[in-house]
């Protein structure tokens, strides 16, 4: 059976071997696979979301504060008094994600959140078109790509890190909520704490690919698939981002 | 082996910059228009609202998978075998939020 004659005619078919019945390498359709599996691990974290947030069936409080108003110092408390952060109800995102930095003071509804979004979208971008450089084979032109995503990945990383240092700061934890449920915290810190870890490993191995690009490795190989496999990964974690930003921001 | 090698590299078309640049301009027009939305539907707790934000997410969803992701250029079983199973969870999130009223009583504490 086994004759040459019959290997040609099977290798023009799909799945007849000798070839990728998808037309993408091994390691691409690894990274797809991979990909989705993590999908499923934050879509099971937004369930989770989705779940607790939907017990508390209570309409959330209308808005009583107006964009670009004074903050007082006392500003968790005095909702608190005013009956917009009980254990009741899930609090009003705009009045708990309000700062910016370097302004203090200022009631800004979702400012940072949204510059960290513009942020993410951006390093998106430089790193699809270090992907498109890539295909070309232009090595300069994937490097200085490489070092915006790069910066971007890190910019968006001190932001969160931010954000963070000041939820704590006034007072939320796993355990313990100023703002309303102690499931907003945790599930704030959970979420997006594992799309960070993301974002961190994303910028690492973005640092290594960069490297390789210096030292020409991707240039001896004949192609730069291991720049469109990461560009895979850094894609989906500004991906998940879209739908964190939507459900714990928006929503 | 030098088959396989040839076949990786996944065709990409000529005007793909500007294709890049478009998805750009889409996604941060959907951005800003997500974020005039919420301020404009601030005082409104309707479900179709929360329809809308999920809505615009998806269709940013799309343009980053699509675009970005070459979802676009590749063979139509692997767009199935990563877009196949996302709409079963879709249907798990669907049942978590119709159920989730239910166990209120038991998170109040």
């Amino acid at each position: 059976m086994a004759n040459s004659a019959t290997l040609t005619t099977d290798s023009k078919q799909t799945w007849g071997g000798g070839k990728s019945p998808f037309s993408v390498s091994y390691g691409k359709l690894m990274m797809w696979i991979f990909l989705l599996s993590d999908a499923f691990t934050f879509s099971s974290l937004l369930v989770a979301y989705g779940f607790v947030r939907f017990t508390f069936t209570g309409s959330l409080p209308n808005t009583i504060v107006k964009p670009f108003s004074h903050l007082s110092h006392n500003f968790v408390e005095e909702m608190q008094k005013a009956g917009m952060f009980v254990t009741e109800r899930w609090p009003s995102p705009e009045l708990v994600f309000n700062h910016f930095p370097f302004l203090h003071g200022i009631h800004l509804p979702l400012m940072f959140v949204s510059l960290m979004t513009f942020i993410l979208i951006f390093s998106s971008v430089t790193m699809v078109l270090a992907v498109e450089a890539g295909h070309r084979m232009a090595k300069k032109e994937v490097e200085n790509y490489m070092i915006l995503t790069i910066i971007g990945g890190a910019a968006f990383l001190g932001c969160q890190a931010w954000e963070w240092s000041n939820f704590i700061t006034e007072g939320a934890s796993l355990q313990n909520n100023p703002f309303g449920p102690t499931a907003f915290a945790a599930l704030f810190f959970i979420v997006t704490g594992f799309h960070g870890t993301h974002v961190l490993s994303g910028v690492i191995i973005n640092i290594v690919i960069y490297f390789n690009v210096v030292n020409g490795t991707y240039e001896k190989r004949g192609h730069y698939e291991m720049v469109e496999k990461v560009g895979l990964y850094w894609h989906f974690v500004d991906l998940v981002w879209v739908f964190v930003f939507t459900f714990f921001y928006l929503i | 082996m030098d088959q396989i090698e040839h076949l990786e590299h996944t065709e990409s078309p000529a005007n793909m910059k500007k294709q890049i640049i478009n998805t750009f301009i889409i996604l941060t027009i959907l951005t800003i228009v997500d974020i005039a939305l919420y301020f404009i539907l601030l005082s409104s707790h309707s479900m179709a609202k929360n329809i809308l934000f999920v809505f615009l997410g998806i269709v940013k969803a799309f343009y980053i998978v699509s675009v970005f992701m070459h979802m676009k250029f590749e063979r139509k079983f692997l767009v199935w075998i990563i877009v196949g199973p996302m709409l079963f969870v879709s249907f798990l999130i669907w049942l978590a939020l119709t159920e989730a009223d239910y166990t209120f009583d038991s998170r109040l504490f």
